[in-house]
């Protein structure tokens, strides 16, 4: 039995979370409607004529809608998985690095880019990745023929993935790096009196401790598919990239903002939410069963 | 607090008799209005309500507010403009200005940066019905503010607060106010748009070191571009022709016209290609231009160009055009006669960098073309604003109520829209046309100042008085050694911009194009977020050479079958 005072304050604790909840993702719940209404913004989202399904109807219609979608996931599950395992990796290595004072060096350094604003981050790999910027001049130094990478539908994709990692994978590493500190040193010690090498140690000792944490980031960043990112495609994507750099956010930007298209825009938003929704079901009954990880 | 609310009450009441009176004196009011404009009757502004004579009462567009009146407005800010000590956007010798003399407060509800983050931020304030008093918007913002109400009926305090002069310019440009009017209401103040047509601008401190010709083709206009690259005229990283920068278009187009400012439209025009408007085709009827076969062969051509080098091969990913041209590292870019205005940058770099317009490139016929610009700026007032009339007073006050206080004040430099709340061109619609011709003759002593009508084109009068300081013989020649930069700060970029730019343009012989349609039709409202993301990015992807040119031909199947086709016949009935 806990005793009363006990618990009490920490649903005091709970409740600043609570307001943040209601009011950035309750209140716009509301709003919600929009995709159902003939949106007039002028009459509020409650005067506005209804519409039924029709948003919807032209949603499904366009081959737009399939393709931002289509693009979405590509790109959300490529940096799932990029995500995941460069930090894994990395963390691995760094581990296997008897210098501390250079492994805080290098955990530090890696992990500044987190802080960077995508304004800037993708001002650095445009130019970066220009046609005459360093990445090309490499390539001409070796008699190949510069590529225009941020124009090509082919290569885009691969740019937003890497230069995400790139920007993240330091940040991402340090639940890693906790895992690795929490593995108890007895069981290397163990093993280096049993004769193992240091490569058998990190096989059989390091990755196999540190597995159910990479499972359980993977399972929970399950959530996220549908969020390809809208701050950092918005600012490297161009026309000639739309074919695989449209993603549904910046779709909804185009048409709701630029276009005025509110009620297709919140409709499309909303698909995305639903989906959203079902996948963070899944990825949370699978973290219990899998990973024993629970939230309430 | 409470007495800005019973002031404010107190001018409701006059607007509320105003409007109680209804329409059938509204002529009355209107002559009531202009006559007392020429009486100059200053003694009025102490006596704002007296009910029912209210109507019939002479109120002096010049007068001071009798309290301070607040007008919170969005303002577009120029990031990089430096103000003059601890001025700001909001508070610098003009704000100050308006509020010591005329009791008109101005306050920044937000600010944004010029350009896609102020249009956004406006278009957010729309959607989210959370609109300042006052705003300067765009043609297709316009149409959704009306369409959802929010915005107020100007008709009777425009005839009350507008000055002559105000009603005289509006006047001069017919139907002008007819736009700008949605069942019989007033809801905007419109720019007098300049006409303005791209040019070619080139570096002809580059052309004359290669001893090259002033371009006249396109063929010309390659070559020239050519010559600048291989001849490293921009360091090693020279940029042939620079256009479209990241979330740009390559040409204007009948809902957004972007004044063909750094963009690709003369390539499309010299090519009788019109993408972006509604034209009419050999039948008669209209016709989406981006389909047209002489698009495709202007989208061929590009393509050429592009993979030759010539045109940047940065297109459309490149963050900042501007500072490719700052920097020097290209000789040529499109854009309007005002272009002039932004190479401060370029010629401090550089103080050779002699920036010269050309008519060019002209088409097979040996014509120039351009299609006429439709996007315009509007100022609008919202619904919910308490003082509508301190608007209208702002924008007369703008142009007119510059007084010797004033002067002495700004110490005679010109303000520009970085200063200037609400910044709207207003002018006769010959104004550009008239300063131009009118400084040249000024110049060569032809006429004298006297002879430049001070009244009506007050600008040009304006610059002709600084004229003299800046522009050295011979006068005819615009190159910039010909001018003194540092005689009159304030006014080298106008007198610059207009006798260099000004000058070439209002001499050339333009065939004008233009779209049937200016705004948007029924079924354009659902399928046009769709149809220009097909045609952005096949054109883009043309030139830049992921796709062929036959992709085209796809395109527009695909465009005609994904509601161009139904479009194009709610076109036809506009004609």
């Amino acid at each position: 039995m806990i005793p009363k005072s006990f618990s009490k304050h920490f649903y005091i604790m709970l409740i600043p979370g609570l307001v943040w909840l209601a009011l950035f993702n309750l209140y716009p719940m509301y709003g919600v409607l929009t995709a159902f209404k003939e949106f007039n913004p002028g009459l509020g989202i409650w005067k506005s004529p209804w519409v039924g399904m029709e948003n919807f109807q032209y949603m499904f219609e366009l081959d737009d809608s399939k393709l931002v979608f289509r693009n979405t996931v590509v790109i959300a599950f490529a940096k799932m998985v990029g995500n995941l395992l460069v930090p894994f990796v990395f963390a691995l290595m760094l581990n296997e690095v008897k210098n501390r004072l250079l492994t805080r060096t290098v955990q530090t350094v890696v992990y500044l880019p987190h802080f960077l604003s995508w304004v800037i981050v993708a001002g650095m790999m445009l130019d970066i990745f220009s046609y005459s910027g360093p990445v090309n001049q490499v390539l001409s130094g070796l008699g190949l023929d510069p590529i225009m990478f941020f124009g090509n539908a082919h290569i885009f994709p691969a740019l937003v993935v890497g230069s995400d990692v790139w920007k993240e994978f330091g940040f991402n590493a340090i639940i890693f790096f906790s895992a690795l500190t929490s593995i108890n040193p007895e069981m290397y010690e163990a093993a280096a009196v049993d004769g193992a090498s240091q490569w058998q140690r990190l096989i059989k000792i390091t990755i196999p401790s540190i597995i159910p944490v990479a499972a359980l980031l993977a399972t929970l960043s399950l959530g996220n598919i549908l969020n390809a990112g809208f701050d950092q495609i918005f600012n490297m994507y161009n026309p000639s990239v739309y074919s695989t750099g449209d993603i549904v956010d910046t779709w909804v930007y185009r048409a709701g903002l630029i276009d005025f298209q509110y009620g297709l825009a919140t409709a499309v938003g909303l698909l995305k939410s639903v989906v959203g929704l079902v996948l963070i079901t899944i990825s949370y009954t699978l973290a219990y069963r899998f990973a024993n990880y629970r939230i309430f | 607090m409470k007495k800005a609310i019973l002031s404010g009450l107190a001018l409701l009441v006059v607007a509320a008799s105003v409007s109680a009176c209804g329409g059938s004196d509204n002529k009355s009011n209107e002559d009531a209005a202009s006559s007392n404009n020429s009486t100059e009757t200053k003694t009025t502004d102490s006596t704002p309500a007296k009910e029912e004579t209210a109507a019939e009462e002479v109120i002096d567009p010049f007068a001071k507010f009798a309290e301070p009146t607040e007008v919170s407005i969005g303002r577009a800010i120029d990031p990089n403009y430096k103000y003059d000590g601890t001025d700001t956007a909001e508070d610098n010798v003009y704000t100050r200005w308006l509020k010591d003399k005329y009791n008109i407060v101005v306050k920044h509800a937000w600010e944004a940066a010029s350009g896609n983050d102020y249009q956004q931020k406006v278009s957010l304030a729309i959607s989210s019905n959370d609109l300042p008093d006052a705003l300067v918007v765009n043609e297709t913002q316009l149409r959704q503010m009306v369409k959802a109400g929010q915005l107020a009926d100007l008709t009777d305090v425009y005839d009350k607060y507008a000055s002559s002069e105000l009603k005289a310019v509006y006047d001069s440009n017919p139907g002008l106010l007819d736009s700008v009017t949605f069942d019989g209401k007033l809801y905007a103040l419109p720019e007098t748009t300049l006409p303005s047509a791209p040019m070619t601008w080139i570096r002809k401190d580059w052309l004359d070191k290669l001893n090259l010709e002033a371009p006249k083709s396109l063929e010309d206009l390659g070559k020239i571009a050519q010559a600048f690259i291989d001849n490293k005229m921009g360091g090693d990283k020279t940029v042939g022709i620079v256009g479209t920068q990241q979330g740009g278009s390559l040409s204007s187009n009948f809902l957004a016209s972007t004044d063909h400012w750094y963009n690709f439209s003369p390539l499309f025009f010299a090519n009788d290609a019109y993408p972006g408007i509604w034209v009419k085709d050999k039948d008669g009827n209209a016709v989406y231009g981006s389909i047209t076969e002489e698009t495709k062969n202007a989208l061929a051509m590009m393509k050429d160009w592009y993979a030759k080098g010539i045109l940047d091969k940065e297109l459309g990913i490149r963050k900042s055009t501007a500072e490719v041209v700052a920097s020097g590292q290209t000789g040529i870019f499109f854009g309007p006669w005002w272009s002039a205005y932004n190479l401060s940058d370029s010629m401090k770099n550089d103080p050779n960098a002699n920036w010269r317009p050309y008519i060019a490139p002209l088409d097979a016929a040996g014509k120039f073309n351009s299609n006429q610009a439709t996007g315009s700026s509007y100022i609008v007032v919202s619904k919910k604003a308490k003082h509508p009339e301190a608007v209208i007073k702002m924008t007369t006050l703008h142009k007119w109520g510059k007084d010797e206080e004033y002067k002495t004040l700004t110490a005679g430099k010109e303000m520009t829209s970085q200063e200037v709340p609400l910044f709207l061109i207003l002018g006769a619609g010959d104004q550009l046309e008239y300063a131009v011709n009118h400084l040249r003759q000024y110049l060569k002593d032809e006429i004298k100042l006297e002879d430049i009508d001070n009244i009506n084109y007050g600008w040009a009068h304006e610059m002709a008085t600084h004229v003299k300081a800046i522009k050295k013989e011979p006068f005819d020649n615009y190159d910039i050694q010909y001018f003194d930069q540092q005689a009159d700060t304030g006014f080298f970029t106008h007198i610059y911009a207009h006798l260099n730019g000004g000058s070439t343009f209002v001499d050339a012989d333009i065939n004008w194009v233009r779209s049937i349609a200016t705004a948007q039709t029924k079924t354009m409202e659902s399928r046009w977020t769709n149809l220009k993301k097909l045609e952005d990015e096949t054109f883009f992807k043309i030139i830049m050479g992921t796709e062929d040119i036959s992709a085209f031909d796809t395109f527009v199947t695909k465009w005609k079958d994904q509601g161009g086709d139904k479009i194009t016949e709610e076109v036809n009935e506009l004609k």
